[in-house]
């Protein structure tokens, strides 16, 4: 394995990479830095420009833009008390009451270096735990990957939004779209016009979902004010502080990356895990809530922890944890890889520089968020109004040119409507996007699995792998509605 | 807000299961081996989602478990906005998409893509600003459109008015 990874990190170590990473992270840091923009626009933005891009630097260019914005996210909710990302919305706690104390930068740097050690610990967590789920998970046939899948669905539905039902809802919605077009057997379903024999493809329906509506809100709903930032004023973090947040800052990172690599759960809660671990347990619990470095530490280096671990369930098993894993699933596909067992079977030179690369990507996190740091708190300045449009001239320039089609642009359009009825009837997005994604695959191995058992359905529970994974799910609903149940009592 | 979602979710599972199914997914006269049709898989999560629909429904009428079915106030996420207001907004912001969509062929994509960002700025709010929303409507769509077709080479329509004055 040492081996590999040295020839892996040759082939990364070019000027060309860097500069692709490199602008990954700003680009992810900007976006993130801008309240309503998310990690997920930023890589569902990318994702038409990767289609030109060798498979390698187009995955690392993502992935770069996804921990950027995961930074990205503090420096407005440390500076306007308004996170750019809601993983975020933990740092506004402790950041924004210091940026009133005239120790913005203080805090910024806390954030960085937080997020740094988060991202770094997640990738080594990736590297040396992917490969042994992916050799496990060649020994599972389709009854088991079936039942993965519905497992992995029911997590983002229950977890997303504030509903089991609606995130159930969403997830069939996704699927019902995702039959559009022709089948695995060659048949062609809901082809309404002759376009939709070829099916949705997922960056129309993607970004249309997420960037669209945001933009829909701001029109209709006139959300539009823009907010004066704090200054930076006090920079630099002491020895001793960074030493007494030491703590926080390993314990947040394990956290992240235990729940990173769980399907559904992401780096919100893990976030708001790790920040009241950190607070059980430190001496100054009594600080956390107005301006203490340690709740910083937590909740950044826990959001930043999941970036890595995330990507475990996908390269190894193929199934999406979230909706930004989901993308690069897109994005894997495009250039002809399949993520799962068979990936470190067929690619995995390019696993290994995939992996490089992404240690490489905190490294320049670090770099890029110290240089730039007073640019970037002018960023949160842009107001929405101005924004939202860019976004939208972003992706109908970017959609078109994936196919030259216009067809891919009507998509677009029309999913950004139905994402907006999504929102307003609280539909979350986050379930229907998996859903369109997993949707072929869950069809494909539940087809499968019928035609090995000649039609009887009882192959779905005839193994203790299916019996784990449906007592999960089953597990999932019941302590979700549970939880929903308890809170409306509240 | 609950029933109203519940009942639409039923509706458009059903329109899916009752009407679309039958007249878009045809079963072929022959099926490899013991696969399952083409329409198992859409009739399943038809018949799912209108179930959850119809629990949507359910759940909504007792106070006990309208929670699960209905955890937000529409009006939070409304405001004080009358709805006309709203609705005028969210038409107009069809209309501009649609616009675009119908005069990509006749006034060519960057044209178009300039007027559609010009009608987004008025809609947000911003064209207040009238210098900055005007260089941006205009050079953004002119950089996307020279970046996109020299460096990605992607061919856009150049309409049909512009190909007749010979441009």
């Amino acid at each position: 394995m040492l081996n590999d990874l040295l020839v892996a990190f040759q082939a990364v170590a070019t000027i060309e990479n860097f500069l692709i990473m490199a602008a990954g992270i700003w680009g992810g840091v900007i976006i993130g830095a801008i309240p309503g923009m998310t990690g997920t626009m930023a890589v569902t933005l990318a994702l038409p420009f990767t289609f030109y891009m060798q498979p390698i630097p187009s995955i690392l260019l993502l992935v770069a833009l996804y921990k950027g914005s995961t930074y990205g996210g503090s420096v407005s909710a440390i500076l306007i008390k308004t996170p750019g990302t809601a993983s975020a919305a933990c740092t506004t706690l402790d950041g924004y009451p210091l940026a009133q104390q005239g120790k913005a930068g203080k805090a910024l740097n806390m954030a960085l270096y937080s997020s740094c050690t988060g991202d770094f610990i997640s990738n080594l967590s990736l590297i040396f735990i992917a490969a042994p789920l992916a050799l496990l998970a060649l020994r599972i046939g389709p009854p088991e990957y079936f039942m993965l899948m519905i497992f992995a669905l029911t997590t983002v539905a229950g977890v997303s939004g504030r509903s089991l039902l609606l995130g159930l809802v969403s997830a069939c919605l996704g699927l019902l779209l995702a039959t559009v077009g022709e089948d695995m057997y060659g048949s062609f379903r809901f082809d309404l016009t002759v376009d939709m024999q070829s099916g949705l493809a997922v960056a129309p329906v993607l970004i249309g979902l997420f960037a669209i509506p945001e933009l829909l809100k701001i029109i209709v709903f006139r959300n539009n004010q823009s907010h004066k930032p704090m200054q930076l004023g006090d920079n630099r973090v002491t020895r001793d502080e960074l030493r007494r947040s030491l703590k926080a800052m390993l314990k947040g990172s394990m956290i992240g990356v235990v729940m990173g690599a769980i399907p559904g759960i992401g780096p919100s809660a893990a976030a708001f895990s790790s920040y009241g671990e950190a607070q059980r347990s430190s001496k100054n619990r009594e600080n956390f809530g107005k301006g203490e470095l340690e709740g910083i530490a937590a909740s950044e280096s826990a959001n930043n922890g999941c970036c890595g671990s995330t990507m475990i369930p996908l390269l190894a098993l193929g199934v999406p944890g979230d909706v930004i894993t989901g993308v690069m699933l897109g994005a894997f596909m495009i250039h002809g890889m399949t993520p799962g067992p068979m990936l470190f079977e067929n690619n995995l030179h390019e696993v290994y520089m995939l992996f490089i690369g992404m240690l490489f990507s905190s490294v320049l996190l670090f770099g890029a968020g110290k240089a730039t740091m007073r640019f970037f708190s002018h960023i949160s300045r842009i107001p929405p109004g101005l924004m939202a449009p860019i976004v939208l001239a972003l992706c109908v320039f970017g959609i078109f040119s994936i196919s030259n089609s216009m067809y891919d642009v009507i998509v677009l359009l029309a999913m950004g409507i139905f994402g907006f009825f999504m929102f307003l009837f609280a539909i979350p997005a986050a379930p229907f996007l998996i859903a369109f994604i997993l949707g072929p695959m869950l069809e494909e191995n539940l087809r499968r699995a019928l035609a090995l058992s000649r039609g009887d359905p009882s192959i779905l529970v005839s193994s203790p792998i299916t019996w784990l994974f449906a007592s999960l799910a089953i597990f999932v609903v019941v302590v979700t509605i549970r939880q929903q149940l308890k809170k409306a009592k509240v | 807000m609950g029933i109203t979602r519940g009942l639409v979710i039923t509706v458009l599972f059903g329109i899916v299961l009752f009407l679309l199914i039958p007249a878009y997914v045809p079963r072929p006269r022959f099926i490899p081996g013991f696969a399952p049709p083409p329409d198992m898989w859409p009739r399943t999560v038809s018949m799912l989602g209108m179930a959850l629909g119809i629990l949507l429904v359910g759940l909504s009428f007792s106070r006990k478990t309208e929670a699960i079915a209905d955890p937000e106030d529409a009006s939070t996420i409304r405001g004080d906005t009358p709805l006309v207001t709203l609705l005028t907004r969210f038409g107009w912001t069809v209309l501009a998409f649609a616009l675009f969509i119908g005069s990509v062929m006749l006034l060519g994509f960057l044209l178009s893509s300039i007027l559609l960002l010009m009608a987004m700025l008025i809609l947000t709010g911003y064209w207040r600003h009238k210098v900055v929303a005007a260089i941006v409507a205009v050079a953004l769509p002119l950089v996307l459109y020279l970046f996109f077709s020299s460096a990605l080479n992607t061919r856009f329509p150049v309409g049909s008015l512009f190909k007749a004055i010979g441009i």
